[in-house]
């Protein structure tokens, strides 16, 4: 019989097909992260982001002054070898102010979209899997806090909070005698920390519902269902990895909107108070002395405005890679 | 559609009643005392009123009253149109400063909207109509650019730049009416944030529209290209545009409190942070609430309007 040689060239060819296969599956993370770094804007705005995150972490060992250090008789100056961005009204190098301002605006653009993430995941799982009245309950509850607008919402948060949070501060200051509750500086990040976290959860939740809802239904979830696969497995296996890439994209533009907004009510006077370093704050005293001192105001606001565009760029650069089925038109 | 309208309705309201309560109650248990700050920051040598009349002052305003029953007279209060006085100026009937200071930002805010519209559709048609050469690439990258720098830092980059760099305009500063030159900025300003999204609709649509069968019939029976352009496209997409305008009033809002501090605006935006500064509840009160209101009013007029627009779309399935 001559099938034998055949039968064999034909396993040889499954397990050529089978290699090459093996050879070209990659997972989604590896295809993501070949298609992320073609995006030559995304690999630029990533770049920024941890030149950002390093400048926060390390930036008082970077600083060439401290950002508190009020040198009166060399005020205002413009940008010389001594201090490369010039110094404020108040004689402090305005370098070393921006790489605090920098810790500032990574701690609390990182922390309260981390939060708010976990609040949303918490929401809208919630939502998504039991449905019916919780459901509604829940996404009508989002709703209505998303409807008074955002800016007015932080502020409220943040003025009201004040009082009660600084008692508190000052009732552990007067229990455990420990000095960091009476640093104002805490009670502004956790004030602030509050009012993004208060606007940004709702975002999320609206999202992860609507990829737990639109997940559940799609046919790969169903036919594990069909082979028994539990509801654990379902989650682990099929809807949690599926759902990564949108809320990776969203948390990502989540951090560079929560920076704004931190800048913004610093910048109105609501969020971190002087002495402390704001880039919000910093452009804030500026509008009294810009049309003296353009140097004051241009720094604080090209640096958020570069931020907020390295977020930008990495994000869609990110939503690119990772659902690459949803691009846009 | 009525029972879709009582059931919109209903829930209007229950979340108007909500966030008067909530808000209520967070400045009654979080704000700073409105009196101390009224009496003791303004003027140093008012420093240590004395408590007799911290007490009478308290009585006059109502607030030595328990949480409910000043929610209560409150509400009731609202209830017939009268939003309370202020604290910290001297008594004035908020409602009198409101009405004072809405008509500016909503003179800001109709501008822009303006603005938006006559550069945004446009702009939007020629993307779309330009869809994978230069302009649209450079359109796109342009709004995608512009949208997400906040208003307070592009008002200081476009002072320095026009004001400092090319002295084509004077300082903007204060309130002189639509028509001063001084409005300029603001509006500029404003329009930047919001325009973003009447871009992308209008170029959404027109890309959409572009292979249906009646523009290929209006082109076969020999319609001028302009003609097809503005006659069977344009009609179409307006309905989403004109909708996207309707939702960037939430940037219009939040918008108005960055730019009236900037240029120095006694609009809306600064009654509410002056509000916010001073402790001044029924302030704070009547803004939280206009700017709620204008949110939830142009939510449900979109919602409400879409369907007469649009007659293929229906509330009968929802809810």
């Amino acid at each position: 019989m001559s099938t034998a040689p055949e039968v064999s060239s034909a396993r040889a060819r499954a397990v050529q097909m089978a290699e090459a296969m093996a050879m070209e599956e990659h997972s989604l993370w590896h295809d993501a992260a070949r298609q992320f770094i073609k995006n030559r804007l995304a690999v630029g705005g990533l770049i920024i982001i941890v030149v950002f995150v390093l400048a926060a972490t390390l930036g008082p060992y970077l600083a060439p002054y401290d950002f508190l250090d009020q040198e009166i008789p060399n005020a205002l100056q413009a940008p010389s070898r001594e201090h490369w961005l010039g110094t404020d009204e108040l004689g402090r190098d305005i370098f070393s102010r921006l790489l605090h301002g920098a810790r500032t605006a990574a701690l609390l653009g990182f922390s309260s979209t981390a939060v708010g993430l976990l609040i949303g995941v918490a929401v809208g799982t919630t939502a998504g899997f039991a449905g019916g009245r919780a459901d509604q309950f829940l996404m009508w509850f989002s709703d209505l806090v998303q409807s008074v607008p955002g800016l007015l919402l932080a502020m409220l948060v943040n003025t009201t909070l004040r009082r009660p949070i600084g008692r508190w501060f000052d009732a552990m200051y007067e229990q455990t005698r420990n000095p960091a509750y009476l640093n104002t500086l805490w009670l502004d990040y956790v004030l602030v920390f509050g009012a993004l976290t208060v606007i940004g959860w709702p975002g999320q939740a609206r999202l992860i519902r609507g990829l737990v809802l639109s997940l559940r239904e799609t046919d790969y979830a169903l036919a594990a269902r069909a082979v028994g696969a539990g509801r654990l497995r379902i989650m682990t296996h099929h809807i949690i990895p599926n759902a990564l890439g949108p809320t990776v994209v969203s948390t990502s533009a989540g951090i560079g909107g929560a920076i704004v907004n931190e800048a913004g009510l610093s910048f109105l006077g609501l969020g971190v108070q002087p002495p402390n370093a704001s880039w919000g704050s910093m452009l804030n005293r500026s509008l009294a002395l810009w049309q003296s001192f353009p140097h004051l105001m241009i720094a604080p606001a090209v640096t958020i405005g570069i931020i907020r565009i390295a977020f930008i760029f990495c994000g869609d650069g990110l939503n690119d890679a990772l659902n690459p089925h949803q691009r846009k038109l | 559609m009525g029972r879709y309208l009582i059931i919109r309705v209903g829930r209007w309201i229950a979340s108007v009643a909500i966030i008067v309560f909530v808000t209520y109650a967070m400045m009654f248990y979080g704000a700073a005392d409105p009196i101390k700050r009224m009496f003791m920051t303004r003027n140093e040598s008012d420093k240590w009123l004395d408590q007799l009349t911290i007490d009478a002052l308290r009585e006059k305003y109502g607030l030595d009253k328990p949480f409910p029953e000043q929610l209560k007279n409150y509400v009731s209060r609202l209830l017939v149109g009268d939003w309370g006085n202020s604290f910290a100026e001297s008594n004035r009937p908020v409602w009198d400063m409101v009405r004072a200071k809405l008509p500016i930002s909503m003179q800001l805010g109709l501008a822009a909207t303006v603005l938006i519209t006559i550069v945004g559709i446009p702009l939007g048609v020629l993307a779309a109509l330009c869809h994978n050469h230069w302009p649209d690439a450079a359109i796109i990258g342009t709004i995608s650019f512009v949208n997400g720098i906040p208003q307070f830092v592009t008002a200081p980059m476009l002072m320095l730049l026009l004001v400092l760099g090319l002295h084509v305009l004077d300082v903007p500063y204060g309130w002189k009416g639509l028509f001063d030159q001084q409005v300029i900025l603001p509006v500029v300003v404003l329009s930047l944030g919001a325009v973003q999204g009447v871009i992308r609709q209008a170029r959404v649509g027109m890309l959409e529209v572009m292979s249906a069968d009646y523009v290929r019939t209006a082109r076969a029976k020999g319609l001028p290209e302009r003609l097809v352009i503005m006659r069977h496209m344009l009609r179409v997409v307006l309905i989403p545009v004109v909708t996207s305008i309707g939702l960037t009033m939430i940037t219009m809002v939040n918008g108005a409190i960055y730019v009236e501090k900037i240029f120095n605006i006694p609009g809306f935006g600064s009654l509410t942070l002056n509000g916010l500064n001073s402790a001044d509840y029924p302030v704070i009160m009547a803004s939280v609430l206009v700017g709620t209101l204008i949110i939830l009013v142009s939510n449900l007029l979109v919602d409400l309007i879409y369907p007469l627009l649009d007659p293929r779309i229906t509330h009968e399935g929802h809810d």
